[in-house]
């Protein structure tokens, strides 16, 4: 018998995350340990008129294609993909990795090089998602290899996921859409502020959001979500902040990480455990020392740092910058090929906003 | 480690049966049981160059389609679907079930609907294939559901399927190539026939082909494979048979079919076994009363009936007589959504006359 929580799971994805309709073209993506949920989006997706299909992954093709493809196979776009990217209306993209340290041994320039080839078709989406005429959402379907990296069984890590998505609840689309209401006020509060501050242990660190957008991450791009994000005015950032959670850039660790800022650069950066990634990724490119992101996460079913960033970056009680590339939505400039989040815990923190106390110990005060 | 065979199996299918080049587009379709070949023939597909990809099925979505989908999505048509048709030059299907009778409570006619909204789309491919500009084989993949149906083993069934493509042999493409030309000889002699009659029990069956073309299963379309097919004069069928084996379609099973024709048409069918499902596919369009395909299996390492047309088509001493689209490379002209394979046996009390002259009994040709 199907687990009724991934029944449930596909529910809210189709009628919440997506609001699929009728006759849209649907595309559902993931590897084939998500056969399960595949299975329950698509009748789901029947059930309200649209066209689903799938697209299923074999991982372990990747790991062929890297070591037997030549520079011309790796170069190659397909007209069908292409088209594809032209027509779907909807979209589904399940995390559902068998390893994922199956690449650790891959060239990284092989597998940058064919990122860079098939940029024309993600552009594509990006731009239909932003004129409104792709709607699309982002998952995670629990399998061994997350449970592991998140250092629990994988019946734990289900619990975990499906707790995550409010699915143990009676009626998760009514939490998701409380959670909405929510986050919208303190958008809305958050949106006429002008000067940021942050406190905690060896933290404190201003900025200006003026002019910027927060927005509300309510479950619909990401699924599960919980989450309010901006970006600060890029050359504003002051003071210092250390992350009491590893970052993870690319399966890769760096621990106990402080960052000084100065006129919105950083100027001085340490870590305990993986000093060298962290220096060589400042050095990426002119944008990888200014923040491109800074979010509340709001999930206050998630409260352990898992190692992977859908579920992290929204554990409530937490912030996260990110340097690197920021979201257009926001209003934030900065350009980078990266986008690297860091979280930290605010448990015994404050936020200060226009000088007001508006947060502390990892709760908002308004 | 993976079984040498299956290795050998993606060689022979990438080089000989598909003749893969550089840059070609091709797509390998099949569910994820059959992955152990995916992988192994994905990664000859870029030794040899081509552009690969897959697509992968979900065990149990067609069902949830046939029971769910409204009338409308049951006849919708992707536009991905017409490109992908357009744009492919090299296709492989890899059957392989985890349940062979996973559809058989599902409505016929919502299976005929489905497959009546796609006729054009069907006929495209196969123009597309009757013209070399798509390359495409279908071949299975031993699985439990399969081996079950066959009534052995696993391990039986992979030795079944294995030497039945001759991949037990040290040159199995070399092997392909002898069948090739021992069958082009066949071929050379039935050419010069125009009229087909089949004796046997409960059958007399008579037919012309003037005009038409012998076609040659050497391994390329089908793996394995081993048969040679024409497409008969569509009006000039006559007669009744009597069909010894199921004939299995979308995973139903009909048994004991008897088939009578009159100026091509069949104006009467019974079956002991899955009548309703029998009608269901007459009735699919006007095309599917009428014979697309009229064949000899000629593999004769393949001696058992398994329940899969693939295998079972091809058993050396049988004929079969398809209902629905004929293979325009064999000159046919009927249109139809369904192109349904029926097998039977002719190794005993046999014959088959071309022009008037006995040319094959109890399974074996006499020319």
């Amino acid at each position: 018998m199907t687990d009724p929580r991934i029944i449930k799971m596909a529910k809210v994805i189709v009628e919440y995350s997506l609001t699929l309709r009728e006759k849209e073209l649907f595309r559902i993506e993931g590897s084939y340990l998500a056969i399960p949920l595949m299975k329950e989006v698509y009748r789901a997706a029947l059930a309200v008129g649209a066209h689903p299909y799938t697209k299923v992954a074999i991982p372990e093709l990747t790991e062929i294609f890297y070591r037997y493809a030549s520079d011309e196979q790796i170069l190659f776009l397909s007209d069908i993909e292409k088209r594809e990217a032209e027509l779907l209306q909807a979209r589904l993209f399940i995390y559902s990795d068998s390893n994922i340290k199956s690449l650790a041994n891959i060239d990284s320039k092989k597998i940058a090089r064919w990122r860079e080839s098939q940029r024309q078709i993600l552009s594509l989406l990006l731009t239909r998602k932003a004129q409104g005429e792709l709607k699309s959402c982002l998952t995670l379907f629990p399998t061994q290899s997350f449970a592991q990296e998140a250092e629990m069984s994988l019946s734990e890590y289900e619990e975990f996921v499906f707790s995550a998505c409010f699915l143990n609840s009676p009626d998760p689309i009514a939490e998701w859409q409380k959670l909405s209401a929510e986050q919208a006020r303190l958008v809305s509060f958050l949106n006429k502020i002008h000067q940021i501050k942050v406190i905690g242990p060896s933290t404190d660190l201003t900025f200006s959001v003026a002019g910027r957008r927060w927005i509300n991450s309510d479950g619909r791009a990401n699924f599960p979500s919980g989450e309010i994000f901006t970006c600060p005015v890029e050359d504003s950032v002051f003071g210092f902040i250390h992350f009491s959670y590893p970052a993870i850039y690319l399966g890769r660790e760096v621990q106990g990480i402080t960052l000084q800022f100065q006129d919105g650069k950083v100027i001085r950066a340490t870590a305990e455990k993986g000093q060298d990634l962290l220096d060589a990724l400042l050095n990426l490119d002119a944008g990888a020392r200014t923040l491109g992101e800074f979010a509340f996460g709001n999930n206050k079913n998630i409260q352990r740092f898992t190692k992977m960033i859908l579920f992290d970056e929204k554990i409530g009680g937490t912030i996260h910058c990110a340097l690197g590339a920021a979201y257009p939505e926001t209003g934030g400039k900065n350009q980078s090929s990266f986008h690297w989040d860091m979280i930290c815990d605010m448990h015994q923190g404050q936020v200060y906003a226009d000088g007001k106390l508006i947060y502390e110990n990892g709760k908002f005060l308004i | 480690m993976i079984d040498p065979r299956i290795e050998k199996m993606a060689k022979v299918l990438t080089r000989y049966s598909l003749e893969l080049k550089k840059g070609d587009l091709f797509r390998i379709d099949g569910s994820y049981l059959t992955e152990p070949l995916i992988k192994a023939v994905f990664k000859e597909a870029l030794l040899l160059g081509a552009n690969p990809y897959t697509m992968v099925t979900i065990e149990g979505l067609q069902e949830i389609f046939y029971k769910n989908a409204s009338e409308e999505q049951l006849k919708f048509v992707s536009p991905i679907d017409w490109l992908t048709c357009e744009k492919l030059d090299a296709q492989l299907t890899l059957w392989g079930d985890w349940n062979t009778k996973y559809l058989t409570n599902v409505d016929a006619k919502r299976v005929a609907m489905y497959f009546g909204a796609r006729k054009d789309l069907f006929n495209r491919r196969l123009e597309r294939i009757s013209r070399h500009e798509l390359r495409w084989c279908g071949t299975l993949f031993p699985t439990q559901a399969n081996a079950q149906d066959a009534e052995m083993s696993l391990s039986e069934f992979e030795d079944f399927v294995f030497t039945a493509g001759f991949l037990d042999r040290p040159d199995p493409i070399a092997e392909w190539q002898n069948l090739s030309r021992q069958q082009a000889t066949l071929i050379e002699e039935l050419s010069k026939k125009r009229q087909f009659r089949i004796k046997a029990s409960d059958t007399d069956l008579t037919f012309e082909v003037q005009g038409r073309k012998w076609i040659n299963c050497d391994g390329h379309l089908n793996f394995p494979d081993g048969e040679i097919f024409t497409s008969p004069i569509e009006e000039s069928v006559e007669g009744s048979i009597r069909y010894t084996y199921p004939a299995v379609y979308q995973g139903k099973e009909v048994e004991d079919v008897r088939l009578q024709f009159e100026a091509g048409r069949v104006i009467k069918a019974s079956a002991a076994k899955g009548e309703d499902f029998l009608k269901a596919m007459l009735d699919t369009d006007a095309g599917a009363r009428y014979v697309g395909e009229f064949s000899f299996g000629n593999n004769y390492g393949i001696q058992r009936f398994i329940k899969h047309t693939l295998f079972d088509e091809k058993i050396g001493g049988t004929i079969h007589i398809a209902l629905g689209a004929s293979l325009p490379e064999a000159g046919g002209k009927n249109k139809s959504a369904i192109h349904w394979d029926m097998v039977c046996d002719l190794r005993k009390g046999s014959e088959v006359y071309a022009d008037g002259e006995l040319i094959y009994r109890d399974g074996k040709f006499l020319i």
